[in-house]
């Protein structure tokens, strides 16, 4: 805790390290305008794109939500409530969301549960640390478009190495991505391979910020290295583990790039996600219109989501 | 105060060092030496594989035969996602300056002032006009009064087959071509004939999540019948359903496992031909080439009229004008111009097995002596395209939709007549919405 | 909008606590069964992480006759070759989508870092009418997904007549509130008696931001930067929809939209994905400690 005093004698607030307040001097009232001049000159910048990058579009788009607008630039008048009317009544649009959740619940479990494992692995100090880094992480910074070609390439119904595992195992051989049953499947695959590093690094850090002298303490009273994992590591991953659930749920809803990539820009309707309905109504479809009140009813349910993310997360400080 | 993650200057200057490198390499491309007055002409088409090789030496004569302009091509996915880029393109007034489209998708467009009307007397000063054309294919180009797709050929579907493997089949006749079969039976009776000479399979027909080509062998089929189906805009779709389901049922019992692989995609059925392990394969012109340099024996000829009416679906590669904001009138002048050229020049492109719509150049004695060209030319009168709609054609979603309707049916034994009920629904449900390229319906044709 | 979000805003490290590396659990021998065992899987699992990109690797280097013919070995009946790396070299497309790639993602990371860092500076120091509610304005949109905003963005983008250009690609992506929010943190922990000696001496506030909150604030600044360069490098969908002009495109959207006239060359498209995939291979190689760290105990890049 510090205090200080300014050459004119006002004092200053203190602060509390660490805490996220922040100090504001309190000052005589003529320098009041320029810094409010000031403040904006700071914020003009972030302001302007923000004003014109964000908050416009979102404006705008529940505008264009009321009307039919075209992407050729035709249509544009009022039609009231039908757009959403017909949203709410489109199949494909349930389908898609469907797609989206039953993705979501999919991908999650795996990306959970292998990140859990591949980090206690890890965290037992086994030599290659820097190995086992690179291999789990690394296809995380590869491009969508990347691993999309890379797992096509794999799942390939006559060449390729997926269906020629399966055939060296006397299995009969998958249309992975044409047969409807398995494309989701597929895909998903393909996620769990691409993003399972970054919940990986969150599960290692987590472990390594559990003290030592806990599993030393246990030792001593004579735990072996289940009882520890058990007792001591996994109950302290609790924070952790709502964390990756929440952005893995979020992240998990707007899927389009690998779905619509590993699919060659044709959806099934078992792969379409509700994202790329989006784009395929605005863009494949020119209904703009139609387009943007669907893109509404995903964002009322993201925020829905998030806002119940925010309820838990206070509900668990709190305990 | 987190610990400080600092950037140490060893990171700092490998990064920058490798920055400048590749700025250094990106400078280093390849990039084109020509002329100061040459004008390029971006030009985007959907063509690969055997066709897309074709185009590029048919470009590349172009190319060479003048120096007022030079053709950069790009190829982009053929589908839902060349249209959907192209239209993107047109809406944001920086087009390509000329594009391949095919002539079905045509009529949707129009309307939306994506595409820009020719100019027929620019065509005619340069040798283009209806007397050069055959009239369905000439007039497929209209919407309304005005000319907005220059076709470069007819490309049916059709069947080939592997001599060799059909002779020891005992199923050509003494000329060397395939016997004629005119009932489903008799094709089958054929099919199981051929499939005891072959190594593979009787016939090869890739369908494999290809709602394309699933379409293409159903409607040829379909319009055997004597049908078209109907697709009114604001009505209901009129489909005979005996006919489709008989259609649709054939189709299945051809993929039993020993007359045609019970799954091929398009990729691998072409290869299972080109390697010489089945005896036909159903596919379009556009592979003729493919098969050629394979070096297997084959010819080529309509896939036979099972149903009494001769029928053979087809499509047309067309140039367009994509809509520009503010064309460049010198380019606009080019793009006339390597039109007419290619038009003149697709000789090639009938080498490549698909029929050219330019009749100077079907008319000429060289191309009589195209085998086996000459074999199916007769297909230009049987010419099917896709019923009339904005949302029909090829590489069009609604191909797509008979492929999520039906797949079912030729993959795991689905029912015909609920596969087709399914695809009528769909149909009906579109038909029910405006043209979303001109929803108000406000453009005057 | 910037895809490089902060997914999440608390800090999962306790205070004070550092990594530890612990040679091996307490009361464990090193070369016990368990602790072999645990080694075995780990090296499975680790190899067989990274076997899709090594089985891509290994493609690129075959012959496109050995790549169509489903052969599972590792290297193809003809030998190892660089005919695909040269064949997709020397058709010049990679070079001008890297060079996009480069030139696009490094304006939208100096910009974002800029105005980000302005405005974190304005909200963590300055007094204003507005500051408080403006603030939340801004955290709250950190919810909104990008994906909801591609039809107006596309359509203002139209209006503009900005379709096509590199900036239209460029601006709606230097928006990054969530990056505003981290840095508005890190400063707020900057010991204010620094700053107000500088006032004392009269100095202006751009000066004090610019030669003293600045310089103690480049580990941030390097892991926002980093973290936006890689948001904007990987972004696929906002760049596939505003560009068309095959010569404007990044390398994502490049790879997926153009294809050879030949049709598909396994080998080929394997080395294209290859070549793509290097230059954030070789930045994770560089800037490994900051990428994990930031990873870990901001959750930064969760996307």
């Amino acid at each position: 805790m510090t205090t200080s005093a300014t050459a004119s004698g006002a004092a200053t607030r203190t602060i509390v390290t660490g805490s996220a307040a922040s100090a504001v001097p309190a000052r005589r009232a003529g320098s009041r305008n320029r810094e409010q001049l000031i403040s904006w000159a700071f914020l003009a910048p972030f302001l302007i794109a923000f004003a014109l990058f964000l908050v416009w579009p979102i404006v705008h788009g529940i505008y264009l939500s009321f009307t039919d607008q075209s992407l050729t630039g035709a249509g544009g008048s009022f039609v009231g409530f039908a757009n959403y009317g017909e949203a709410l009544t489109d199949p494909v649009m349930w389908q898609s969301m469907w797609n989206t959740v039953w993705f979501t619940l999919l991908s999650t479990v795996p990306l959970v549960v292998i990140a859990l494992l591949m980090a206690a692995l890890v965290d037992r100090g086994l030599p290659g640390q820097w190995l086992w880094r690179l291999s789990f992480f690394m296809p995380y910074l590869l491009a969508s478009t990347v691993i999309s070609q890379i797992w096509v390439w794999i799942f390939n119904p006559q060449i390729g190495a997926a269906n020629n595992i399966l055939k060296a195992l006397g299995l009969e051989p998958l249309a992975w991505l044409q047969n409807p049953d398995t494309n989701m499947l597929s895909i998903v695959i393909a996620t769990v391979w691409w993003t399972v590093g970054f919940n990986f690094l969150l599960y290692l850090a987590a472990m390594q910020n559990i003290p030592p002298q806990q599993y030393e303490a246990a030792s001593l009273d004579g735990a072996g290295p289940w009882r520890q994992f058990w007792s001591i590591t996994l109950p302290q991953l609790g924070p952790a583990t709502v964390l990756i659930l929440i952005l893995q749920i979020l992240a998990s809803l707007k899927l389009f790039d690998q779905a619509y990539q590993m699919l060659g820009g044709v959806a099934s309707d078992t792969t379409r996600s509700i994202v790329q309905y989006i784009y395929e109504a605005g863009f494949v479809n020119y209904r703009f219109g139609y387009s943007a009140a669907i893109s509404y009813v995903f964002f009322a349910l993201i925020v829905i989501i998030g806002v119940a993310q925010a309820l838990v997360s206070r509900r668990r400080k709190e305990l | 105060m987190t610990p400080p993650l600092d950037l140490s200057r060893r990171q700092f200057l490998t990064a920058s060092s490798l920055a400048a490198g590749a700025a250094l390499l990106a400078g280093c491309a390849p990039g084109s030496a020509i002329g100061d007055s040459t004008q390029t002409l971006q030009f985007w088409h959907l063509l690969s594989g055997g066709d897309g090789v074709t185009m590029s030496s048919l470009l590349d004569g172009v190319n060479g035969a003048q120096g007022a302009y030079r053709i950069r091509p790009t190829v982009l996915a053929w589908g839902t996602p060349y249209y959907t880029k192209l239209a993107m393109a047109g809406a944001g007034g920086r087009a390509p300056d000329v594009a391949i489209m095919h002539a079905t998708r045509v009529n949707g467009w129009a309307p939306g002032g994506l595409l820009d009307d020719w100019d027929l007397d620019r065509l005619a000063d340069l040798g283009v006009d209806k007397s050069t054309f055959p009239a369905p294919i000439w007039e497929k180009g209209f919407v309304g009064d005005r000319l907005f797709s220059v076709a470069l050929d007819a490309h049916p579907f059709v069947m080939m087959f592997n001599t060799d493997v059909c002779d020891a089949a005992g199923v050509l006749d003494t000329d060397g071509r395939l016997r004629e079969t005119s009932s489903p039976e008799e094709f089958v009776d054929q099919l199981r004939a051929v499939s005891g000479s072959a190594e593979g399979h009787a016939l090869s027909y890739g369908y494999l999540g290809d709602g394309a080509q699933m379409w293409r062998l159903f409607y040829g089929l379909y319009a055997q019948h004597g049908l078209a189906m109907e697709l009114p805009l604001g009505g209901k779709a009129v489909i005979d359903k005996d006919a489709a389901v008989e259609s649709l049922t054939f189709m299945q019992s051809l993929l039993d496992g020993e007359i045609a692989a019970a799954q091929n995609d398009y990729g691998s059925a072409i290869a299972e031909f080109a390697t010489g392990k089945s005896g036909m394969l159903f596919t379009g012109v556009w592979e003729l080439r493919t098969m050629q340099n394979a070096g297997i024996p084959f010819d080529a000829a309509m896939i036979p009229t099972l149903y009494g009416t001769p029928a053979v679906y087809a499509d047309s590669h067309s140039f367009v004008l994509p809509h520009q904001a503010n064309a460049d009138e010198t380019k606009r002048e080019l793009t006339y111009q390597f039109v007419a050229d290619v038009l003149k020049g697709s000789f090639g492109w009938a080498e490549a097995g698909h029929i050219p719509a330019f009749l100077p150049v079907t008319e000429s004695p060289e191309y009589a002596e195209l085998i086996p060209q000459a074999n199916y030319a007769e297909a230009a009168e049987h010419v099917v395209y896709d019923p009339s709609a904005w949302f029909t054609g090829s590489g069009s979603s609604v191909q797509e939709d008979f492929g999520a309707a039906v797949q079912g049916v030729l993959l795991s034994g689905d029912d015909p007549a609920a596969a087709i009920d399914r695809f009528e629904a769909r149909v009906n449900t579109i038909l029910t919405q405006p043209n979303p390229a001109d929803p108000e319906g406000t453009w005057k044709p | 909008m910037s895809t490089a979000t902060l997914s999440h805003t608390q800090a999962i490290t306790a205070p004070g606590a550092r990594r530890r590396r612990r040679p091996h659990l307490p009361g464990q021998k090193p070369f016990g069964l368990l602790r072999v065992t645990a080694f075995v899987v780990l090296a499975l699992l680790a190899i067989g992480w990274l076997l899709p990109f090594l089985w891509a690797i290994a493609t690129a280097f075959k012959t496109e006759t050995d790549a169509a013919s489903g052969d599972p070995s590792w290297i193809g009946a003809t030998g190892p070759t660089v005919e695909a790396f040269t064949a997709i070299l020397s058709q010049g497309n990679v070079y001008t989508w890297a060079f996009n790639s480069l030139w696009t993602s490094a304006a939208i990371t100096l910009i974002t870092l800029a105005i980000s860092a302005l405005a974190a500076y304005a909200f963590s120091r300055m007094d204003f009418t507005g500051r408080k509610w403006l603030f939340v304005v801004v955290i709250a949109s950190i919810i909104v997904p990008p994906q909801v905003l591609i039809i107006p963005l596309f359509y203002q983008m139209l209006t503009f007549n900005m379709i096509d250009t590199h900036w239209g690609l460029i601006l709606p992506q230097v928006v990054a509130p969530a990056m505003v929010f981290i840095l508005k943190r890190f400063f707020d922990a900057i010991p204010i008696e620094l700053e107000d000696a500088a006032r004392v001496d009269g100095a202006s506030r751009f000066r004090i931001f610019w030669s003293i909150v600045l310089p103690l604030s480049r580990p941030i600044l390097a892991s926002v930067a980093i973290f936006v360069f890689i948001g904007a490098w990987n972004n696929f969908l906002w760049p596939f929809l505003v560009i068309n002009d095959t010569t404007l495109m990044t390398l994502p959207v490049g790879l997926q939209t153009v294809i050879s006239a030949y049709g598909v060359q396994y080998a080929q498209v394997m080395a294209q994905a290859v070549l793509a995939a290097l230059p954030l291979i070789i930045v994770f190689i560089i800037f490994q400690k900051q990428i994990v760290k930031g990873v870990a105990t901001s959750g930064f890049g969760g996307q």
